[in-house]
């Protein structure tokens, strides 16, 4: 029994439950968490101890690895003994002489297995020269041809040190802003459509769409607020971004409690559509001109990348774009079940009087 | 642009009616200045520009709140039969726009008096000052609108304008700091470019959406 209109419904709910299924059951790429020594001097016969994160080192027939500097300077383990599933000892000689002048650079660790696939480990190591003069010749570090890499079947997040397991967070917390605009420009609309016919069902509408963008945005809000306790180690920072939230908030609610005055309501709803016109343009500089302008903690501001490269991959976008779709369509469920209780109040409370 | 003059010279006839109100203003501002100055005694640079803002922030949400509001409803029907709504607002943003500054300058002479006069750029100062205000008087102005129509009091003037504020507050406490020397910041153009793109923001929102509330 599907009636008219429900259909949006419906698959806002399941697009929600295939993004909580998705977002919260894939696992994560293997990763390295942490590497020992840290450091190493030309000649030396390393030990690097690896720790892996959802790796499958036990397992493992035919483990390789190499310390990487760039697309040509490398150099391969000789010995590969995994103790248990996260945990790998590595052997390394690493050549007398520096590939080129520089007194210390970093090298990469690159590990390839049938199991895991191929995953990069960056400044894994950093190696400095063992003698006073600095001698370099690069043809101990060349010629090793790195081969086929095995491939990892099946759909994984993206491992990045630092995000870990928070990185599903994106699906939540970044979908909400995005669904909280959406709906934001719903309110608007109706606003203007208010403005222009002085129909008393459009500030209905108005009102119920910026309620829910706010309901949104505080969601927003603690949703951030948790993954920065993870990612920063804060609840708050003085990030821009969250400053001109807080405002953003600030203006909404005030919109809120212009909504609940005790005007007449032609008077109020014309009010109310007016100032949310005018909160919305006051948002644009606010949310879109001056972040961008300061440097934040954010993706996308001060150098920091933005929705692209390895942060948004495509196993992400898979669940991102459907984040925001389904979010916007329950947040259009909850504004019309508001708009359509407020038409009920209204009839009855004409009714009695 | 007669018209805009006389209607501007209207408003300063009206204010100086009421002298009461206009000192009560001053007096307000040049006591908080001196509380300020018995409560700290020294101020550093940093407290000084803040105490500057905050004091003239509160003093113009004082000042701008009676703007629509001091006149009688009949009086305002004439208005309306009168003048373009255009041409009244502009007259009201400018008077309120020159009667902020005026208000501000009134507390920067009482705030060297008390707690000198520590900057060290005054053209960024002046410049962003100006820009600030401006901005701060056409959302007070426009609020004012919104909020005095009923009896609702300042209340809501105060919880509908200091969020909208807000943005051109941290702007303007940034150019005051690097004005002060506190701070030192090379992309200090870009937050003044930014404070005059809010601002014509600002201007060209209300001047679209006066005429739907001056209806009212």
């Amino acid at each position: 029994m599907i009636q008219k209109g429900m259909w949006w419904k419906l698959s806002g709910i399941i697009i929600f439950l295939y993004v909580l299924w998705g977002g919260l059951t894939i696992p994560l790429r293997p990763g390295i968490t942490s590497i020992t020594p840290s450091s190493a001097k030309t000649g030396d016969t390393v030990t690097l101890k690896a720790t892996g994160y959802n790796t499958h080192f036990a397992s493992v027939k035919k483990g390789r690895a190499w310390l990487k500097l760039d697309s040509i300077h490398a150099t391969k383990s000789l010995d590969w003994q995994s103790t248990d599933d996260n945990h790998v000892s590595l052997r390394f000689v690493l050549p007398q002489t520096l590939p080129n002048a520089s007194e210390v650079f970093p090298l990469h660790l690159i590990i390839d297995n049938e199991t895991d696939g191929a995953f990069v480990h960056p400044n894994a190591i950093f190696i400095s020269s063992a003698t006073d003069t600095l001698s370099f010749d690069n043809t101990s570090w060349s010629g090793h041809d790195l081969g086929q890499f095995s491939e990892h079947t099946g759909i994984q997040f993206p491992y990045r040190s630092i995000l870990n397991e928070t990185i599903r967070n994106t699906f939540f917390h970044v979908a909400l802003w995005f669904a909280m605009f959406l709906l934001l420009i719903f309110g608007v609309y109706y606003s203007i459509q208010y403005l222009r016919t002085a129909d008393y069902d459009f500030d209905r509408k108005a009102s119920a769409y910026t309620n829910i963008a706010v309901l949104y945005g505080i969601f927003g809000i603690l949703t951030g607020s948790v993954w920065a306790k993870f990612t920063w180690n804060t609840f708050w920072t003085n990030d821009v971004k969250l400053n001109m939230t807080a405002i953003a908030l600030l203006i909404y609610l005030a919109y809120i409690i212009l909504r609940g005055m005790n005007y007449d309501q032609d008077k109020r709803a014309r009010l109310a559509a007016i100032y949310n016109i005018f909160a919305f343009i006051a948002l644009i500089p606010l949310v879109f001109v001056i972040p961008r302008m300061t440097d934040s903690l954010h993706p996308g501001n001060g150098g920091n990348p933005a929705l692209g490269g390895e942060d948004l991959d495509h196993t992400l976008r898979m669940f991102f774009y459907p984040s925001i779709i389904a979010l916007f369509l329950i947040g259009k469920w909850i504004a019309e079940l508001t708009i359509r209780f407020e038409r009920v109040k209204d009839y009855f409370y004409l009714k009695n009087t | 642009m007669n018209r805009i003059s006389e209607i501007f010279l209207k408003e300063l006839v009206v204010e100086f009616r009421q002298k009461y109100a206009l000192g009560g203003i001053f007096l307000f501002s040049a006591t908080i200045v001196f509380l300020v100055y018995k409560v700290f005694n020294q101020v550093s640079g940093l407290e000084w520009s803040i105490m500057l803002w905050i004091i003239t922030l509160f003093a113009g949400l004082n000042a701008i709140v009676k703007s629509f509001v001091q006149e009688k409803k009949e009086t305002y029907l004439y208005y309306y039969s009168l003048f373009n709504p255009l041409e009244l607002i502009t007259a009201k943003l400018i008077y309120n726009v020159l009667f902020l500054g005026l208000l501000f300058i009134s507390i920067l002479i009482f705030m060297s008096l008390f707690l000198g006069f520590p900057v060290k750029d005054p053209f960024l100062f002046f410049l962003g000052s100006s820009l600030g205000l401006t901005g701060i008087a056409i959302i007070l102005t426009f609020v004012s609108l919104i909020a005095n129509s009923e009896q609702s009091g300042s209340t809501l003037m105060s919880v509908l304008s200091i969020p909208l504020i807000l943005p051109i507050m941290m702007l303007l406490l940034k150019i005051t700091a690097v004005s002060l020397r506190l701070i030192s910041d090379t992309s200090v153009d870009q937050d003044v470019w930014m404070l005059a793109g809010i601002d014509a923001i600002m201007l060209g929102t209300v001047i679209v959406l006066f005429p739907l509330l001056w209806r009212s």
